[in-house]
């Protein structure tokens, strides 16, 4: 079975009078440790398909199949205690929690599962370790450059260990060299520990080192050819 | 199914350190509606207790019937004391002494501390007066002889001078003639403690009157009012009526119920002002954080989680406003003297205070925080998260 299947997604919502369909029968299979890129132009609906697939956002028909689960016929709170147990969310502008250290901040997700303090604080360690962090752990996110920042906010996002991570834009708010730094780190997330990766970007650079490539065009979604990710290419070249 | 979980304790109290402006001005205006709310209600049950402990229920007050509840006005013959013993059964007798006092009430201008003439409640007593006024108790000094006078515990406030002017050896001066203070007397925050008592003749003669203003009467165990009242009506030459000493103040206290209701309004109007402190600093502080808002449901938090989280804030830093209010009014309400027409009370900062002083200021927190919450939390997380 599919880790997740899109069915006949659709979107459509009024502005001005007018009707949008950023989405149009969309259809979608994503399977365990698949990492895909989803570009386009802005507006094009990429944000929307990620929000659906989040469940912040609800589609104006089709489904949205998770581990078999409809997530388009739960309830806004069913909803929230999916996302805490499903999803990892890496943001574009991190949404650290300014009164909250780094460690407190990736603790976050751990908080609405039943898991013991003191596994809590093995799996922060473990995150925390992932992203290089080990020592910023009680610094607040003013305190921490803007790479550091993105890094805490990944760890938030797969300190849970969730189905799957989702990155709207992860890179967008970083200059080009700390960018670079933080798509080895999403990268690895999917080589190394087997994450399962969808990330929303306008960046090829960012969009290049999924293995699938998707596209939206006019509402509708392309995939691109299968080509070899560029870090992992990287990681290749490295490892010979 | 997931239970509902909360957000860290953490994030709403460190929350309020955010905007340490916004928030010290909030908690200085909350601690000042919960304090004035403090005032407010310790004055009423101060009023409520003065009026509650005074009286004993089996005394009886006899007074004319013309002075309705107004014993001031009340002019009885001098030689009813007399006319009481002789003809009522049920009066309490120990040791040859009838409990009977005759006594003569009166406000007037007395000189203290060589200061102009103050409105003072006068009692003239016989050494009787103890015996129906059991509430009275000797603090300092000795009963008063002739040219002699005893002051009460609160009648420095009623006087509107400093307490050492009536500290025992000072002088106070009626109708030109000196006084001297031989002790003072609290009577358990009844209305008497606001009171100067002179001897019955001397009082008499500064005001110039042979007549009294009331009798008051101790019944013994078995005796009933009725019998009293009996002798009153059947006494129509006299034109005296009696009523239980309980019944008399409770009817005082019914007229206080203007004063009362004035006193619960402004209690209202307090809070309602408080009630918009709390919302400006709620208002505010949801405005900066709608991202962060939507942020906290992307991650996983419900609705409910996040709300109850900005009104665990406001109702902490209504808790703190409350605290800090309680330990002011302990320290400088509780027991403060306050002049009330006939009398003067002591404000009360006593359990019931505290209770409905906190409970206002944790209300006000909660009605202030939960528009700006529900109001956050109608907004979509997608729109939040686009949120400047």
């Amino acid at each position: 079975m599919p880790l997740v299947e899109i069915r006949n997604l659709t979107k459509q919502f009024s502005k001005g009078g007018e009707t949008i369909t950023p989405l149009n029968e969309v259809d979608l299979t994503i399977e365990p440790r698949d990492f895909l890129s989803l570009m386009g132009p802005s507006g094009s609906g990429k944000s929307t398909l990620l929000n659906l697939l989040t469940g912040i956002d609800r589609p104006t028909s089709g489904q949205i199949l998770v581990h078999g689960t409809d997530i388009t016929r739960l309830s806004r709170a069913r909803l929230a205690d999916w996302r805490a147990a499903n999803i990892g969310y890496i943001f574009q502008t991190h949404n650290l929690i300014p009164v909250l250290t780094a460690y407190e901040n990736i603790e976050l997700p751990l908080l609405l599962l039943p898991m013991t303090a003191a596994e809590r604080r093995k799996r922060i360690a473990i995150a925390l370790e992932a992203v290089d962090l080990t020592d910023r752990a009680d610094h607040y996110p003013r305190q921490l450059s803007g790479g550091q920042e993105q890094r805490v906010g990944i760890a938030r996002a797969i300190v849970a260990n969730p189905t799957i991570v989702v990155a709207d834009e992860p890179t967008g708010d970083l200059d080009a060299r700390t960018a670079g730094h933080i798509l080895q780190l999403v990268e690895r997330l999917n080589a190394e520990l087997g994450m399962t990766l969808f990330v929303v970007t306008h960046d090829p650079q960012a969009a290049s080192v999924a293995a699938r490539r998707l596209q939206l065009d006019e509402g509708r979604l392309v995939e691109s050819e299968a080509a070899a990710p560029v870090a992992a290419l990287d990681a290749g070249r490295r490892r010979a | 199914m997931l239970k509902l979980r909360l957000l860290p304790w953490e994030y709403g109290v460190r929350n309020l350190f955010r905007r340490p402006a916004r928030t010290g001005l909030t908690l200085a205006g909350l601690t000042t509606v919960v304090l004035l709310v403090f005032v407010v209600v310790a004055f009423l049950r101060g009023l409520d207790a003065s009026l509650a402990v005074t009286g004993d229920p089996s005394t009886m007050l006899v007074y004319s019937v013309g002075a309705a509840e107004d014993i001031e006005s009340s002019a009885v013959p001098a030689q009813l004391p007399a006319l009481l013993s002789a003809s009522l059964e049920g009066i309490e007798r120990r040791y040859g002494t009838d409990y009977v006092s005759p006594e003569l009430y009166a406000a007037t201008r007395i000189g203290v501390d060589d200061d102009r003439p103050k409105m003072a409640v006068l009692r003239g007593v016989t050494p009787a007066a103890p015996l129906v006024r059991r509430q009275v108790q000797m603090t300092e000094g000795r009963w008063p002889q002739e040219g002699e006078v005893l002051a009460g515990r609160l009648a420095a406030a009623k006087l509107g001078c400093r307490p050492e002017a009536l500290a025992v050896g000072n002088t106070v001066t009626l109708a030109g003639r000196e006084f001297r203070i031989s002790g003072r007397f609290a009577a358990g925050g009844a209305a008497y403690e606001s009171e100067v008592w002179f001897p019955l003749a001397d009082l008499q003669q500064g005001m110039q009157r042979q007549d009294l203003s009331l009798v008051a009467v101790g019944l013994a165990g078995e005796a009933s009012a009725a019998e009293v009242q009996l002798f009153c009506m059947e006494r129509v030459d006299l034109g005296i009526q009696a009523i239980e000493e309980t019944k008399y103040y409770a009817l005082l206290q019914s007229h206080y119920r203007p004063v009362r209701t004035l006193g619960w309004v402004v209690v209202c109007l307090v809070a309602g002002a408080g009630i918009f402190a709390g919302l400006n600093t709620m208002y505010g502080a949801v405005v900066g954080r709608g991202r962060e808002l939507a942020a906290l449901q992307a991650i996983g938090f419900r609705r409910r989680a996040v709300a109850l989280s900005l009104v665990q804030e406001a109702v902490l830093l209504a808790a703190a406003a409350s605290l800090v209010a309680a330990l002011l009014a302990v320290a400088l309400v509780h027991g403060a003297a306050i002049r009330f027409t006939m009398s003067a009370f002591a404000l009360q900062v006593d359990s019931v205070t505290l209770l409905i002083g906190c409970g206002t200021g944790l209300l006000l927190g909660l009605l202030g925080a939960v528009p700006p919450a529900v109001k956050a939390m109608r907004q979509p997380v997608v729109e939040g998260l686009k949120a400047v």
